[in-house]
C-alpha cells in the first residue's frame, strides 16, 4: 500500500522546495563496522527521495507532453495527412511508454522507501537511533527531514547566520504544523491533508504573525493596488485552452488593435461567467498590456501556495504559455530564471505570504523596457557573457513587503550585486 | 534608418560592407538575405499623355506608393502620401492596378541586404538600388525587437539601441551617419499596436528622406 501516489497534482512540488530549504546532509562519519548506521540510513533515504521527486516531475512533464498531443489531435483539422496523425500516434505511444516505465520505477522506489521506514514514521519507535529520525512523508507530500537541534551543530559554519536562522524558521514551521503533540502549544490545529481545507485562512499562531488572507483577498487587493495590471483566474484546463486561443489570435496577418482589447473582455467574461470558484485556481495570469504576461500556478489549487511562475510577451500563445514554459524571448527568459529564485526565496523565508509578495514583485516588472539600471543609469546594455542586448531585468527580491513601486530597484543582470 | 552621407563624400559599397561588421560585433548572426521593393506610380490620364495637368486630373495624387515587404510576401501595401492613406492589400493588386490602367509603375526601387539576430533585435542592412541597374541610390537599416508591438512603449528600448549602434558605427570613422527618421503613424491613422502597415509607412519615410539626402 503506497503511500505516497504518483499523480500529477501530488507530492511533487512538496519534496522540492521542502528539500531545497532544509540545509543538504553534510557528511556524517560512517560507522564502518555495520553498513546500516542510522546517518546512512537518513542518507539512503534523502537520495531515494530526492530521486522520488525527480520521477515525479517526470511524470508531471510526461503528463503534459500527452496533453499536448492530445490537444493537436483533437483540433487537427479533420483533412489532416496520415503523416501528421501517425506522428501524433507515435508521440502518444512513446509518452504512454514512458510514463509507464517512471511509473514503475517509483512503485519499486516507493516500496524501498516504505522499507526503510520514511513513509511511516516507523523509526521513531527504534531505540538505536543516534537521535537521528528518519525522513518522514507526511500525508500531504511535505518532508519533515532530521532531529533539528543535531543536525544544526553539524552545519559547516561559513554562512551560518543567515542559513540557521532560515532553516530555524522552516523547521520551526513544519514542527509546528506536523507535530504539534511534540510542544506543548495552545495551537490543536492538526493539518488535515486535504486540499479543500487550505482555502481558509490559518489561525493566528501564538508569536502574533499576521493572519493570512485568502486567495480571493490577494487578489483583491492587488486589483487595487496595481491598476494597471489585468488578473484572470483559471482551472489548470481552461487555461490550457486560453493559452491555445492566444496563439491562433496572434498569428493572424491583420492585427487588429482592438483584438487585444476583445481578448481581454472574452477572458474576464469568460472567467466570471464560469465563476471559477476560488477552491479551484489553479493558474493566476498577471497581463500588463503591451509590457508582459506573467503566469502563477498555484499547488494545490485554491491555495496560496505559488509552485511556479513564467513571464512571455503579450503577443505570445500556444500550449507552452504555462507557469513552467519558458518565453521565446530572451529578456522574458532571463526574467523568469530570476523569478524561479525569487519564489523560492519567499517560499521559504514567508511561506505564509509567498504569494502576495511574489504577485507584488512581479507588479514591479510593469517598468521593465523604461526604467534604467539603478547602478549604471542605462537601459538597454549589451551583457558580455551572454552576447546579448537587454534591459535591467533584475528586481531584487530581499527586501520584502511596503517598498513603493517607484522606489524599486531594477539591475542588469551584469550589475545585479547579488549572487542569486 | 537611411544613411546620411557626409558632405561631399560618395557612396560606396564599402559602407555597407562596415556597417555590417558593426552589427557582426555586436554579436548579431547573420540570417540570410532580405528583399524589400517599392514601386513609384504615376497616373495615367485618359489620353494616354502621362504627366498632363489636365483640370480634371488637378485632384488626382500625383504618386502612388507600392511596397512590397520581405516579411509577408503575400501582401502588397499601397501608400498615397498626399492624402495619408495606407492600404494593405493581397500580393495580386499590382495586376488589378496594370488592368486598370490608372497608374502605371514607373520607377522601382529594392532594398535589399542581409539580416542579422542580436538577441531579441532583428537588424535588416541593406542598400537602396533602382531595379534595372546597378547603381548604389543609398544604404539604409531596419530595427525590430520582437517582444514589444507597443510603439509608446518600445520608444525607450528603440532609442537605446540606436545610441549604442550610434557609438559602434562611430568607431570606424565612416564618412556620414545613421539618422533615425520619424514617421506620424496618427497622421496615416495607424494606432500604437505596431503592424505591417507600419513598416510600410516607415519604409516610404524612409525612402524620402534617402532623396534628400542624394539630392542635398
Amino acid at each position: 500500500m503506497m503511500q505516497l501516489q504518483p499523480q500529477a497534482q501530488a507530492a511533487a512540488l512538496a519534496v522540492a522546495p521542502s528539500a531545497s530549504a532544509v540545509a543538504p546532509p553534510t557528511a556524517n562519519p560512517n560507522d564502518p563496522a555495520s553498513g546500516d548506521a542510522p546517518p546512512k540510513q537518513v542518507a539512503q533515504a534523502m537520495e531515494r527521495l530526492g530521486r522520488a521527486g525527480r520521477l515525479i516531475a517526470d511524470i508531471r512533464l510526461g503528463a503534459d507532453r500527452l496533453l499536448e498531443a492530445l490537444f493537436v489531435a483533437g483540433s487537427a483539422p479533420a483533412y489532416s495527412t496520415p503523416q501528421h496523425i501517425e506522428r501524433t500516434e507515435r508521440v502518444v505511444i512513446q509518452e504512454e511508454a514512458a510514463m509507464r516505465r517512471h511509473f514503475q520505477d517509483l512503485r519499486a522506489l516507493g516500496r524501498q522507501l516504505e522499507e526503510s521506514g520514511v513513509l511511516n514514521g516507523a523509526l521513531k519507535a527504534r531505540g538505536n537511533s543516534w537521535g537521528l529520525h528518519m525522513p518522514l512523508v507526511c500525508p500531504d507530500g511535505a518532508v519533515v527531514a532530521y532531529a533539528w537541534k543535531r543536525q544544526l551543530a553539524g552545519q559547516a559554519g561559513a554562512s551560518a547566520v543567515d542559513r540557521t536562522r532560515l532553516a530555524l524558521k522552516a523547521f520551526t514551521d513544519q514542527k509546528r504544523r506536523f507535530f504539534p503533540h511534540l510542544e506543548d502549544e495552545v495551537l490543536s490545529h492538526l493539518h488535515d491533508g486535504e486540499p479543500g481545507s487550505t482555502k481558509k485562512p490559518r489561525l493566528s499562531t501564538s508569536n502574533g504573525e499576521l493572519e493570512e488572507e485568502s486567495l480571493s483577498e490577494i487578489l483583491k487587493n492587488l486589483e487595487t493596488e496595481v491598476p494597471n495590471m489585468k488578473i484572470f483566474t483559471y482551472r489548470h484546463l481552461d487555461w490550457s485552452k486560453r493559452a491555445s486561443s492566444l496563439a491562433s489570435l496572434m498569428d493572424d496577418d491583420f492585427v487588429d488593435p482592438s483584438k487585444e482589447l476583445n481578448l481581454q473582455n472574452m477572458g474576464k467574461s469568460r472567467s466570471s461567467a464560469v465563476t471559477t470558484s476560488i477552491d479551484q485556481v489553479a493558474v493566476i495570469e498577471l497581463l500588463v498590456p503591451s509590457i508582459f504576461r506573467a503566469i502563477v500556478s498555484l499547488h494545490p489549487a485554491g491555495s496560496t501556495d505559488p509552485d511556479a511562475v513564467a513571464f512571455f510577451s503579450p503577443t505570445e500563445g500556444g500550449s507552452y504559455l504555462h507557469a513552467r514554459g519558458v518565453s521565446m524571448h530572451h529578456v522574458f527568459k532571463h526574467v523568469k530564471e530570476h523569478a524561479d529564485k525569487a519564489l523560492q526565496y519567499f517560499i521559504s523565508v514567508e511561506p505564509r505570504n509567498a504569494l502576495s509578495l511574489l504577485l507584488r514583485w512581479i507588479a514591479s516588472y510593469q517598468t521593465l523596457f523604461t526604467k534604467v539600471c539603478s547602478k549604471c543609469r542605462r537601459l538597454l546594455m549589451m551583457d558580455k557573457s551572454l552576447a546579448l542586448l537587454l534591459p535591467p531585468v533584475h528586481r531584487p527580491y530581499h527586501q520584502t513587503s511596503n517598498v513603493s513601486p517607484d522606489l524599486q530597484e531594477a539591475y542588469h543582470i551584469g550589475c545585479s550585486s547579488y549572487d542569486g | 534608418m537611411p544613411w546620411h552621407p557626409s558632405p561631399g563624400a560618395t557612396l560606396n559599397s564599402q559602407i555597407l560592407a562596415e556597417a555590417c561588421a558593426c552589427a557582426e560585433s555586436l554579436g548579431g548572426v547573420k540570417d540570410g538575405r532580405w528583399k524589400t521593393s517599392i514601386f513609384f506610380y504615376r497616373p495615367m490620364t485618359r489620353d494616354g499623355a502621362a504627366g498632363q495637368q489636365g483640370q480634371t486630373h488637378a485632384d488626382l495624387p500625383r504618386e502612388l506608393l507600392g511596397v512590397a515587404l520581405h516579411d509577408r510576401p503575400g501582401l502588397y501595401f499601397s501608400i498615397v502620401r498626399a492624402a495619408k492613406l495606407v492600404l494593405q492589400a493581397d500580393a495580386a493588386f499590382p495586376q488589378v492596378m496594370e488592368k486598370l490602367q490608372s497608374y502605371k509603375a514607373r520607377v522601382a526601387l529594392n532594398f535589399e541586404g542581409f539580416q542579422y539576430q542580436l538577441g531579441d533585435f532583428c537588424l535588416r542592412i541593406g542598400k537602396c538600388v533602382p531595379n534595372n541597374s546597378e547603381a548604389l541610390r543609398g544604404i539604409m537599416m531596419e530595427v525590430e525587437y520582437y517582444p514589444l508591438s507597443s510603439i509608446e512603449k518600445s520608444r525607450a528600448i528603440m532609442e537605446d539601441f540606436f545610441d549604442i549602434w550610434q557609438e559602434t558605427v562611430a568607431k570606424k570613422s565612416l564618412p556620414g551617419h545613421f539618422i533615425h527618421v520619424e514617421s506620424n503613424f496618427s497622421e496615416y491613422g495607424l494606432s500604437d499596436q505596431y503592424s505591417f502597415q507600419h513598416t510600410a509607412v516607415q519604409y516610404a519615410t524612409c525612402l524620402q528622406q534617402l532623396m534628400t539626402a542624394v539630392r542635398g
